[in-house]
């Protein structure tokens, strides 16, 4: 087994955060293979794997701040292929780049004949990891030398680029610029055909132009011949090439994920991997709501200087229902269920950068008015982009309020790590039996996506009806000062 | 004896996106050992680049307005929070080997160092911050500094230094989050026009004394730096 501990980053340096872990517990990771991300100060790094196996154990999460030579993960199993790796980056050791960076090789003593394929694009000609492996193979694992870069040629140059790996261009096999990529690609080339004019075979934009031109000069009834450089259209498939960043058509265009669309999908695919979703709903008599809140609303406005909505109501009444029922506000922690008796109340928020879910804290120890003054305050700074880090973490349980959009019923995606999320929808008039007779009232479907691990349709039933009852019989007055 | 290295220098502004996916493949290629350690130094149009620490309120114009305003907004790798390149900023990409026990914080200081010296040699004394990263003058940042790690050791990133940049584009934002420090130009604080003409020599010089390297000017790089128009504008749309 390998520890991976906290490198250091500079003498000076004493510690660092983890930013991003690019590989989850379980995975198979490769010797050099980039494992981790940390931030100091000012500089953030990429940290290879120093050995080859499976991530048994991740010991620091994203977000934690170490100091350096703390053990942050576990590698265990060196296997053949460790062997293999290890092995062939001790033999390539002369293609390597040197140590120190005050004495660089001689670059073109470093770079192998274009012929070759072995260390020049794979990681045989990566950098020794800053820690090395812990324990070395056992020589007849290792895979006969010649057998090792084919084996070790894909995953290098993913690094910065996880999504689009290289494709495999066999002997002539090389770093390609992205730009060139695309280039090629929109011209619908063929790299492989493309003889490269620059450092060590390397192919080139203009490579790529003049490939493109000479063929429109042997084929010159297939373009308009005004327009010899114009690329070719998009829409044609180059089905050789492997996939490439994403490449408009017409009438469409491609925008890049912000940080925050990244950070919410991938939260999102998660939560739906991790959890046993099930769903229940409730339909809530809102009418005594509803008059209540007409009737306060001037004076609250007048007082508060914000606009009672319904949210401050239903909050009230989930705090109720989730100290009434304390496994819905529960965290599944590996086997072991983690109840919390407090309240943190997320509340989801819509923003020009998508959502984010800022947190009440303490929403157990707050009545209507405190509840109608921390959401407000929090929906209001979340808008403008102004909450702090830890406003928006620590959440027991969340609520979701799609109904000022016009929706009326909702299955959200549960907040990981907690257990239950509710949707309060659209409060609409609707026809409804009371006593046999037919009446016209406010009404409202709240419904709760919950994790069927933790929770069964029974409590998630009872949790669900307490709210209903709460806000349909609640005498609400005292609360707001009327 | 210095050490051979290359110098790559796009004759015209070069769209961020480009660069930056420019400046990853030369870190590849220095990381495999196929080129040697490399100074870019370049132009950006407008751009709003956000580091792995911005936050939310360092923005301070939304997207739609920063857009409206002829600039871009890009999330990327680098350390730090929220910064500006525009026309009249020197900026400088150094993709540089630190070796396999790097001293990620003692290259920063050399990248102030070589900047420090480059700004005396046109008149302007410039200095560290006890505190934040960055050449000041006073409690103005005139270079600020982002840097990233490919696989621990190839530096990515770098430093932008205001020449003449109009220094109104920081109003957008909160510069690298630092809510009570101001910005400023070496022109501003000459009360003449030092250009990024004017610095890009002794930002060189420096920097190849200060890294111990002699840089030979490859033409053919900036190739990687600069595509046809149209293809630029589609990817960026």
């Amino acid at each position: 087994m390998t520890t991976v501990t906290m490198p250091q980053l500079g003498e000076t340096v004493v510690e660092g955060t983890i930013t991003k872990w690019l590989k989850q517990e379980g995975d198979h990771v490769d010797q050099d293979e980039p494992l981790f991300e940390i931030s100091t100060d000012k500089v953030d790094t990429e940290v290879p794997s120093p050995a080859a196996g499976t991530l048994t154990k991740i010991l620091v999460q994203e977000g934690q701040t170490v100091s350096v030579k703390t053990p942050i993960a576990e590698i265990n199993g060196a296997g053949a292929a460790a062997g293999g790796a290890a092995g062939a980056g001790e033999s390539a050791g002369a293609g390597a780049p040197p140590d120190s960076a005050r004495e660089p090789a001689e670059p073109v003593a470093a770079t192998p004949p274009p012929a070759e394929p072995q260390p020049q694009a794979g990681p045989g000609s990566a950098p020794a990891p800053a820690a090395p492996a812990a324990a070395a193979p056992p020589p007849a694992a290792a895979p006969p030398p010649a057998a090792a870069p084919a084996q070790r040629a894909a995953p290098a140059p993913a690094a910065a680029a996880p999504a689009a790996p290289l494709p495999d261009r066999g002997a002539r096999s090389q770093i390609i610029s992205p730009l060139v990529r695309r280039l090629a690609e929109e011209n619908g080339v063929d790299l492989s055909q493309v003889i490269g004019t620059g450092t060590g075979g390397r192919i080139t934009k203009n490579d790529v132009l003049a490939f493109a031109v000479s063929r429109e000069t042997a084929a010159p009834e297939e373009r308009p011949a005004a327009e010899p450089a114009a690329p070719a259209p998009a829409a044609i498939p180059t089905p050789q090439l492997a996939p490439a960043p994403a490449v408009a058509g017409g009438g469409e265009e491609v925008v890049p994920m912000t940080v925050v669309r990244k950070a919410i999908a991938e939260h999102m695919a998660r939560s739906l991997q991790v959890s046993a979703r099930a769903w229940n709903m409730v339909e809530v008599d809102m009418e005594k709501i509803a008059r209540i809140r007409t009737s306060a609303k001037g004076a609250f406005t007048a007082r508060e200087g914000f606009n009672l909505t319904y949210m401050p109501f239903l909050a009230r009444a989930v705090v109720d229902a989730l100290l009434a029922h304390p496994l819905v506000n529960s965290e599944l922690r590996g086997e072991e269920i983690v109840v919390k008796h407090y309240v943190n109340l997320g509340i989801a928020v819509s923003y020009d950068q998508g959502l984010i879910v800022p947190v009440v804290k303490g929403a157990d120890g707050m009545n209507l008015i405190g509840l109608a003054r921390a959401i407000n305050d929090l929906a209001t700074r979340a808008r403008a982009h102004q909450l702090k880090p830890d406003e928006v973490h620590g959440g027991t349980f969340t609520i979701t309020n799609p109904g000022p959009f016009g929706s009326i019923l909702s299955v959200p995606i549960i907040n990981q790590p907690q257990t239950g999320i509710l949707a309060f929808d659209a409060v609409v008039k609707r026809p409804v039996v009371i006593d046999d007779a037919i009446a016209v009232r406010h009404m409202v479907y709240v419904s709760m996506s919950w994790d069927h691990r933790v929770i069964d349709g029974a409590e998630a039933s009872q949790f669900l009806a307490r709210i209903k009852e709460n806000m349909e019989t609640w005498d609400w007055t005292e609360d707001l000062g009327l | 004896m210095p050490r051979p290295g290359w110098l790559v220098r796009p004759p015209e502004p070069v769209p961020y996106a480009d660069a930056n996916e420019a400046m990853h493949d030369l870190a590849r290629r220095r990381l495999t050992g196929e080129i040697p350690d490399t100074l870019v130094l370049l132009e950006h149009p407008p751009v709003y680049t956000a580091g792995r620490r911005w936050k939310p309120e360092h923005i301070v114009w939304n997207e739609e307005r920063i857009r409206a305003a002829g600039a871009e907004l890009h999330f990327i790798d680098r350390g730090g929070s929220l910064t500006f390149h525009g026309p009249g900023q020197l900026v400088g990409y150094p993709i540089v080997d630190i070796g396999t026990k790097p001293d990620a914080i003692g290259y920063v200081r050399s990248l102030e160092e070589v900047v420090i010296r480059a700004a005396a040699d046109v008149g302007v004394e410039l200095h560290r911050n006890q505190v934040q990263t960055g050449v000041w003058s006073g409690e103005r940042k005139v270079c600020a500094i982002g840097v990233r790690l490919m696989r621990a050791r190839i530096t990515l990133h770098g430093f932008a230094l205001n020449c003449t940049t109009d220094l109104s584009w920081y109003d957008a934002i909160v510069p690298c989050g630092l809510a009570d420090e101001g910005v400023a130009s070496l022109s501003q604080l000459a009360g003449r026009d030092i250009s990024v003409a004017d610095m890009t020599l002794p930002v060189l010089r420096h920097f190849e004394r200060v890294f111990g390297l002699e840089l030979e000017s490859r033409a053919d790089e900036t190739d990687s730096f600069a595509l046809p128009t149209v293809q630029a504008s589609a990817t960026i749309a």
